[in-house]
């Protein structure tokens, strides 16, 4: 796998990893919990290179 | 566990399983293999790689089908699923591979031009993930691709593409898009690499015609027709002009404009002595005014939206209740081919290609397209080829 | 089949509407009408049951490349600003511009027209120059909310501001039209519409302070910070995307997110002061998620529409409208298509009216120039909103978010009809095209 999309893997990993960091602190808003979890879909499934 | 926690566990849960359902098919997608019978005509199974060494262990390499004659002659190259949401291009090439039977000169054909795109999908255009078409032995089940090569096997996109070597920018997504990355180069992005790899063929090889095969949409006005350069023009002329005297279809001429860089039709012609031909079928399903974009409309061609866009005259082509069927759209395909060769074999005589056992637009619209297919589990396994 | 597809797209709009009475978010709210459109639909197998979370999944994935580019534009900005450096240009701009009215007007509207036209997102010019920008038209006695308006109108032009408009490259990719001779088709207009709306919005200085008050009232830069650590970064990221179109084939494709992240280490490499770079990061992450989380929601919303037939039956309903009729509806569909779908409205409307409109003899090239005109402005409207949205979000502006966009009235006017006048009279202005050849 060429270098410059290893890095792209990167960045949605260090993303994805915001996300999760951001939804195990959110305490009150259900909404936020929910759209972390959307956000993720894209990027883990990227990660995982299934889509 | 505190009430956050088990609000948490469950989103996580239903998200969790949305990601499975839907991951499971796009992976299945990707790694589906579409069996290829290699008919009696064909001598010689080849990679893209073996002429260019870029696309070697990558998922950008392809099959390419080499047909020979006993006597020499002229050399003909057929390309399908450049576009691989195109699908009677496939299926006109998959006839050619499994009944094509060549007395002189060769014939080398890639079914599966744009390997990766093939394997991918078109996120926010609803497409279904496969098609089957009926044959006398079951169904044989088609993989439904996308215009661009997967982001899986090339990405990031630039900003920009910069066509190589004209410098025309073109739209981002067009980098992986085999139909703009034309002469393409040896070590550029991954989709130039294919083209270049189809070059270097045609280069070697010295191939006098290469047809590219596409579908476009009935609102588009580049439908129904056979995009050639000015060096191709007289032939596609004549292929246009018997094939509605003789089989009675429409299929005009459209100049390949020059100033649009990065298409087959434009870049085969000026970078080699090669005459491009790019075919075009009418494809209703991809229009945008369209019902549900199912598998019924991608093979029958039949919408209501159309019918009636039809009747208010804002079609590029001909459209009533019987829509636009694959097998009309694959036998244009296969007459068109088969005409091309015969109005070339009579102007260059001592390049002629001759073959037989390739039906005509009559035959696939009485017979269907599945007719062509043989059973993959019924033939030798060592004629059974996979991307 | 109009009937089936009529119901399906009412469910949706119930859906929508209940989920937004019920106080869910814009982003639940589309989620709901994609989920009950796509339920509704698998009724009659369109999409089948067995399809719809692939449908939802697949969707997605459609704006991934955009949201990667949010988060790592604004999280590359958030150390310029954690480092002084925003202060810093402020501060500059203020102190030798303070007095020019005009030039220091044009020369922000400049500053924010350049990102965007260089990468075609409107959104990475509020991203990169927004905040600073904000802060110094603030200075310049203009009040948040025409702050905020000023960023929405040149961001979105910078969007179709050339080299780079994306809208005109979809359209020219799905048309088979060549991506060429749109310099001055779009420059000009751009120019000319940036310029009256940052004068019109910003002439009125709603307060008079002294240069020197004004410098005092202005927050304190950290000592070490200087030109150079500020514009280091941003020469870095500039210097990138002008050696790709300089010498794009012996530059690798780094792509807009990499070279965000290029910028952004160079800037924390710089930075006078520490930054934790990780909670920034995370803090960054949640500011940008309604953002992010519409983006993923849209691409869902439009497979769903796509794959029931709704977005079909919203593309037959503009192409069967008489053209008389058209040109003055292309007022209201265009940005609310953007609105809704984002860049997908320039596919599903935009590719078949350009083949409708070239078949009547106007000229394709100064039409798509025309449309791309007209689709920033639905960057405003909800339930996207997306550079309405940030220009809020940078212009630190508080109140409604309708008092922000009925103040961008009159700009917002007058671009709709140099828009809808240039594709009206499109072939009589293909001289532009040929001059910018």
């Amino acid at each position: 796998m060429p270098l410059i999309m290893i890095l792209y893997y990167i960045i949605c990993a260090y993303i994805a990893g915001m996300l999760v960091w951001n939804f195990i602190r959110e305490k009150k808003s259900v909404n936020d919990m929910l759209l972390y979890l959307l956000v993720m879909i894209p990027l883990v499934l990227r990660i995982l290179r299934v889509k | 566990m505190s009430r956050v926690w088990i609000i948490k566990s469950i989103l996580l849960l239903i998200i969790i399983t949305l990601m499975i359902i839907a991951g499971a098919q796009l992976y299945e997608h990707r790694h589906f293999k579409l069996p290829i019978v290699a008919g009696q005509g064909v001598t010689k199974v080849a990679k893209l790689s073996d002429y260019a060494e870029g696309v070697k262990e990558t998922v950008a390499d392809t099959n390419v089908f080499y047909l020979e004659g006993k006597e020499k002659g002229g050399k003909m190259f057929i390309m399908a699923n450049t576009h691989s949401n195109e699908p009677a291009a496939i299926l006109t090439a998959l006839i050619f591979v499994e009944n094509a039977l060549v007395d002189k000169g060769t014939l080398i054909i890639i079914p599966e031009f744009n390997n990766s795109a093939g394997r991918n999908t078109r996120p926010g255009d609803g497409y279904p993930l496969y098609y089957e078409i009926p044959t006398e032995w079951g169904s044989k089940k088609f993989r439904m691709g996308n215009r661009d090569a997967s982001p899986l096997d090339q990405w990031p996109d630039p900003d920009v593409y910069v066509h190589y070597p004209d410098k025309q920018l073109l739209s981002f997504l067009d980098v992986r898009n085999t139909n703009r990355t034309w002469p393409g180069r040896p070590n550029g992005p991954l989709m130039e690499r294919v083209t270049y790899g189809a070059m270097q063929i045609m280069r070697e090889m010295e191939v006098d015609i290469a047809i590219d095969i596409h579908g476009a949409e009935t609102m588009f006005p580049v439908t129904n027709c056979i995009v050639a350069p000015e060096k191709s023009m007289r032939i596609a002329t004549m292929t246009s002009l018997t094939v509605k005297a003789r089989e009675k279809f429409d299929n005009h001429v459209e100049p390949s404009p020059s100033g649009f860089r990065g298409l087959s039709h434009r870049e085969i012609g000026d970078y080699s002595d090669t005459l491009p031909f790019l075919l075009e079928a009418p494809l209703p399903f991809l229009d945008q005014p369209t019902g549900p974009k199912t598998v019924k409309l991608l093979l029958d061609g039949k919408d209501p939206f159309l019918l009636s866009l039809s009747k208010k005259r804002k079609l590029f082509v001909p459209y009533d209740e019987t829509g636009w069927p694959m097998e009309k759209r694959v036998g244009q395909h296969c007459s068109v081919i088969l005409e091309i060769i015969r109005q070339f074999s009579r102007k260059f005589p001592e390049r002629a290609v001759e073959l037989r056992n390739v039906p005509r637009y009559a035959d696939v619209v009485k017979n269907g397209v599945g007719h062509y297919y043989h059973d993959p589990d019924k033939v030798d396994k060592a004629v059974v080829h996979f991307n | 089949m109009y009937l089936r597809i009529g119901i399906i797209l009412a469910i949706m709009v119930v859906a929508y509407s209940l989920a937004k009475w019920k106080n869910l978010s814009v982003e639940l709210s589309m989620l709901s009408a994609a989920v009950c459109g796509g339920i509704a639909g698998a009724f009659v197998s369109t999409p089948p049951i067995g399809q719809l979370a692939r449908h939802l999944v697949e969707g997605a994935f459609t704006y991934l490349d955009v949201i990667l580019v949010f988060s790592t534009a604004t999280i590359f900005m958030a150390i310029v600003r954690e480092s002084g450096g925003v202060n810093y240009v402020v501060r500059a701009t203020i102190k030798y511009f303070y007095n020019l009215r005009i030039i220091a007007l044009i020369l922000l509207m400049i500053i924010v027209l350049i990102p965007g036209a260089l990468t075609g997102a409107g959104s990475v010019s509020l991203l990169v120059v927004g905040a600073p920008v904000a802060l110094a038209l603030g200075y310049l006695g203009i009040t948040k909310r025409r702050i905020a308006a000023i960023l929405f109108i040149v961001a979105g032009l910078s969007a179709a501001a050339p080299p780079v408009n994306i809208w005109a490259m979809i359209l020219s990719a799905g048309t088979a039209i060549p991506y060429v001779g749109f310099e001055l088709p779009l420059g000009i207009p751009v120019l000319i519409l940036g310029t009256f709306t940052v004068l019109f919005l910003g002439w009125k200085r709603e307060r008079t302070m002294d240069l020197g008050e004004v410098l005092k009232e202005m927050p304190e830069v950290p000592e070490r910070m200087s030109w150079w650590r500020v514009i280091l970064p941003f020469l870095i990221f500039f210097g990138l995307i002008v050696a790709s179109r300089i010498l794009p084939f012996s530059t690798p494709i780094l792509g807009l997110p990499l070279e965000f992240v290029i910028a952004a280490l160079v800037a924390l490499l710089v930075s006078p002061k520490k930054i934790k770079i990780l909670e920034l990061s995370r803090d960054t992450m949640k500011r940008l998620l309604p953002l992010l989380a519409t983006m993923v929601v849209v691409g869902m919303l439009q497979q769903v529409m796509t794959a029931t037939g709704v977005r079909g039956l919203l593309s037959f309903a503009v192409i069967s409208t008489p053209i008389t009729l058209l040109f003055i509806l292309l007022a209201v569909i265009i940005p609310v298509s953007e609105g809704v779908l984002t860049y997908g409205g320039a596919a599903i409307i935009g590719i078949p009216l350009i083949w409708f409109l070239d078949s009547i003899g106007l000229h394709a090239t100064v039409a798509i120039a025309g449309l791309s005109l007209l689709w920033p402005l639905g960057d405003g409207l909800p339930p996207t909103a997306l550079i309405g949205r940030l220009s809020v979000m940078v212009s630190e502006y508080k109140d409604s978010y309708w008092t922000f966009l009925r103040s961008t009235w009159l700009p917002w006017l007058i671009i709709t009809v140099v828009g809808i006048l240039m594709i009206k009279f499109s072939a009589d202005l293909e001289f532009l095209v040929r001059w910018s050849i």
